[in-house]
């Protein structure tokens, strides 16, 4: 995002409500134009209060909030413009489908506060309609639609006005699992098909994954990281992003020095020395994290990872094969694909290359 | 709610109003009940507890209360858990229907009630008791001029409140509790006794504190019935001792009092009960609980539901509608007179004609200037992050505690010693009563605001609108309903007031309950009767609005 000016920029944003620890503390990042980006975190993190308060709909306690070069928000400023004047657009957890309306009335009401010509408002809401696949319920009544459609018409009415910036908070939440799968493709299409700069929050780690350019992580009102899917998965900063994101095994230990090929020698519980990768900016740490999907069960030439262990324990998941290992570190989960089948009590090589073992 | 310079000065203004309007007449009522000197001056030259002590003096007044209360508690409740049981649990036929009937003995009032019961079962001339006579029997049926009458009455009236909170909690009892013990092997007696009444234990003793608390208030009931047989309870011996010569406001004020706190004692303790040991409501959400199959007997429970509705509203209504057309109240086929002259009295007599006139505009204007004060109000204190909105909420929801005929006195006293020259005026009635029905219209109102989830309006600001053009097409609309039905419970409310205005009302400011109650000590049941019927249709057309709205937003506005 080099030259181009962020769409988005919030800096060392603090919210409190009474006493306490604040909701959002000290929270900054930027988003350049186009891009998706999703606040990911536990229930009560400050992701939904931060979207919030780019929205305008919370006042923060400090900082600042910048949208399209226009500071909508300063405390040291002492500015504040109100919701309506920020030029944003919003998907609602609950859809906020106005039941006294019809599906058009729905979608066309950003256009009608703006004061567009009748025959603009007709246009726009038909073809946003279409790009949701609702054209045929316009003028239903918008009380008896389903969970599904009437997610189709939040997102027709938010972005029916040509907003700046789209703002999603938590919005496939209330649909169930296959639906949510189908809608996040969509929205997905629907994003980079508009160009839009969006924020998404999100608790689903596997959403914040799919659909996202960058992901934020945050927990306790404070950003944990922020980098690419694969990036926050592959190379947590912290073991609470390790742990949130993805199934990840922790192993405690210490490191004990230089391995072969740049490597570093880890000692875990129980005697078990892996060869680990040293972290790139030369820290250290007393724990290893190991995704279970990086886990082999057969030894591998190219490491010198192998562990005996054997199968306490196996469940058919249908994509995967889940196993607990007992291998001398304690227990360890282990996903496989379903062709590769082992029954229980018998013994097999843990087996794991240094570069998925994230030193923490 | 953005904070602009409207918003700054309106909700103090608020404040200041209803404080004045609330606690105006009740320092009053304070003050005289330690009024030990003459009671006619304000300020009192003496101060003393004399006024508390003398209600021990003369415990009858107190026993009396207590004795009606308990029986009319006991029936009450019964009526109660029996109707809701045949209702949410078994398979009668009709259940819907039943259901949304049991909300019309409310609105027949204590009133109506009292004056038909005492048409049926009055003394030798009552209906029932004439035809018992004609069969050969030397004394009444039922004397409804007594205490067992008076509980009897109140209880057909109460008993629907005790159903709808009894009803309320065996509706939220997910049915899946009784089906775990019947799966883990327990009969059906005993799951009924392990598990279903210790569920519904905690509605049903609310139900029975709540019921117990509004009968310690009742007026209209013991008025009626109480009087004639020289009978009082804590509330007629307040409007005596305000009758007698001197005004005896000062005992007068401290009986009220006395009967406001041990209502609000016995409310606080209802609370403190469906708090502490409601399981049942823990969800929240509603359960249809699978009824029960219960075969031929389904024909008899249905009987035994039907008959509360008869018993409570129809046979009423037709012993007032028969009398109200006859120029002698008979069942004597041969001795009946029908006529029409009860009406056109009633509608002409000079006092008359404008109570009801009065009446229709008090509720038309009651309930208009107060539904948008009382919205704004229940705006701020549910949804805005206005400061003192706790301290407001409270102080609207203050009058509930006070009996209105207590509250009546209080407005009275005070406005007797105002120089503003409005008592005896519609005006005071008219601030009297939007003082009385602020908790009836914020609770209403309250209902709505509370269901309109907060992101429909956020939605709103956030696809451009500013709060004005947010409020009219989306936060109004959306709360059309309840401001509608919050607007035909004050009418309603208004129309069949009495407690307030026995005491406000002056020769030019007749209102109908009032003058229903004077007509029936005074003069003919007949004319009663046809009075009462009237203002019964005005109610009932307006109910028959209010279920249609209801209805209609296929939510419980009621």
């Amino acid at each position: 995002m080099s030259g181009v000016p962020p769409r988005i920029e919030v800096k060392d944003l603090v919210v409190r409500y009474g006493e306490g620890a604040p909701a959002v503390d000290g929270v900054g990042f930027a988003i350049a134009p186009g891009e998706l980006v999703t606040l990911l975190g536990p229930s009560g993190c400050g992701k939904t209060t931060t979207l919030r308060s780019i929205a305008g709909l919370e006042t923060p306690t400090s900082g600042s909030i910048v949208l399209n070069g226009q500071t909508v928000y300063s405390s040291a400023e002492r500015r504040n413009v109100p919701s309506e004047k920020r030029g944003v657009s919003m998907v609602f957890q609950s859809y906020a489908i106005w039941p006294h309306m019809t599906v058009f009335e729905n979608v066309a009401y950003g256009l009608r506060v703006r004061k567009a010509p009748k025959a603009e408002v007709a246009a726009s809401v038909a073809r946003v309609l279409d790009m949701v696949q609702m054209q045929a319920y316009a003028d239903r009544p918008s009380s008896n639609l389903s969970g599904g459609q009437q997610q189709r018409v939040a997102v027709a009415r938010a972005i029916a006005f040509s907003p700046n910036v789209l703002l999603f908070d938590e919005p496939l939440s209330n649909l169930d699992a296959k639906l949510r799968a189908e809608m996040r493709v969509e929205l997905r299409e629907l994003q980079r098909r508009l160009d839009i700069t969006s924020l998404y929050v999100t608790h689903d780690q596997e959403e914040a994954l799919a659909i996202s350019d960058r992901v934020i992580v945050m927990s306790n009102g404070k950003i944990e990281q922020i980098g690419t899917p694969e990036e926050i998965y592959n190379r947590p900063n912290t073991l609470f992003v390790a742990d949130f994101v993805g199934a990840a095994n922790i192993v405690g230990g210490k490191v004990a020095g230089p391995g072969p090929n740049g490597t570093l020698i880890f000692e875990g519980q129980g005697g078990v020395r892996m060869e680990i990768e040293a972290p790139p900016n030369g820290r250290g740490g007393d724990k290893v994290a190991l995704r279970s999907s990086y886990i082999h069960l057969t030894p591998m030439p190219q490491t010198h990872n192998a562990v005996a262990g054997t199968i306490h324990r196996r469940m058919f998941h249908g994509d995967f094969i889940q196993y607990v290992v007992d291998w001398p570190a304690g227990q360890l989960i282990v996903r496989r694909p379903p062709t590769e089948h082992y029954t229980e009590g018998s013994a097999v090589t843990v087996s794991f290359l240094p570069e998925h073992c994230v030193l923490l | 709610m953005r904070s602009s310079g409207t918003n700054m000065w309106i909700a103090p203004l608020l404040l200041l109003v209803c404080g004045v309007l609330v606690f105006y007449p009740l320092i009053y009522l304070v003050t005289e009940s330690f009024n030990i000197g003459d009671a006619q001056i304000f300020p009192p030259e003496e101060y003393g507890m004399d006024n508390y002590w003398e209600l021990f003096e003369e415990p009858k007044i107190i026993l009396n209360t207590l004795w009606v209360a308990c029986l009319a508690t006991v029936m009450a409740v019964l009526f109660g858990f029996v109707q809701a049981w045949i209702i949410t649990r078994t398979a009668i036929p009709g259940r819907a229907r039943l259901e949304r009937l049991m909300q019309l003995p409310y609105y027949m009032t204590p009133l109506i009630g009292a004056l038909s019961w005492g048409v049926l079962l009055g003394p030798k001339t009552g209906l029932v008791n004439q035809v018992w006579r004609s069969m050969g029997f030397s004394s009444d049926f039922f004397n409804i001029y007594s205490p067992w009458g008076i509980a009897w009455v109140m209880a057909l009236f109460e008993g629907t409140v005790a159903f709808v909170m009894i009803a309320a909690s065996m509706k939220s009892m997910d049915p899946s509790l009784e089906e775990s013990s019947r799966v883990l092997g327990a009969s059906k007696l005993r799951t009924a006794l392990k598990i279903t009444l210790p569920m519904v234990a905690p509605g049903v003793l609310s139900a029975t504190i709540f019921v117990f608390a509004e009968m310690l208030g009742s007026f209209a009931a013991a008025f009626v019935l109480g009087i004639p047989g020289r009978f009082f309870v804590v509330t007629t011996a307040i409007w005596e001792a305000t009758l007698s010569y001197p005004p005896d406001y000062g005992r007068a004020a401290a009986m009220g009092l006395s009967l406001s706190g041990a209502m609000v004692l016995t409310l606080a303790a209802a609370k403190f009960i469906m708090r502490k040991g409601s399981y049942a409501t823990i969800s929240g959400k509603a359960f249809r609980p699978r009824p029960m199959e219960i075969g031929a007997i389904r024909w008899l429970l249905m009987a035994i539901s039907w008959g509360y509705i008869v018993v409570a509203v129809i046979l009423p209504l037709m012993a007032l509608t028969l009398t109200s057309f006859e120029r002698f109240a008979t069942v004597v086929v041969s001795q009946m007179q029908f006529t029409i002259a009860n009406y056109e009295t009633a509608l002409a007599m000079g006092s008359l004609a404008p109570a009801f006139g009065n009446s229709l505009l008090l509720g038309i204007v009651v309930a208009t200037l107060g539904v948008p004060t009382i919205g704004v109000l229940a705006w701020i204190i549910y949804r805005s992050r206005m400061p003192g909105r706790g301290a407001m909420e409270f102080l609207v929801m203050v009058p509930q505690a006070v009996p209105r005929l207590v509250f009546g006195l209080g407005l009275l006293w005070a406005w007797i010693n105002i120089p503003i020259p409005i008592y005896g005026t519609l005006w005071l009635l008219g601030i009297a009563y939007f003082t009385v029905f602020m908790p009836l219209g914020l609770r209403t109102i309250a209902g709505v605001v509370l269901q309109v989830d907060k992101s429909l309006e956020e939605c709103a600001r956030v696809c451009g609108a500013p709060w004005t053009y947010q409020m009219r097409t989306i936060t109004l609309p959306l709360l059309r309903p309840g401001l509608v039905a919050a607007w035909l419970l004050i009418f309603i409310a208004s129309v069949r007031e009495l407690g307030v205005s026995v005491f406000l009302m002056g020769p030019n400011s007749k209102v109908v309950a009032p003058a229903i109650v004077n007509s029936w000590l005074s003069s003919s049941s007949e004319l009663s009767a046809a009075m009462a019927l009237m203002q019964t249709v005005m109610v009932f057309i307006a109910v028959a609005i209010l279920f249609r709205v209801a209805r209609k937003v296929g939510g419980d506005v009621v």
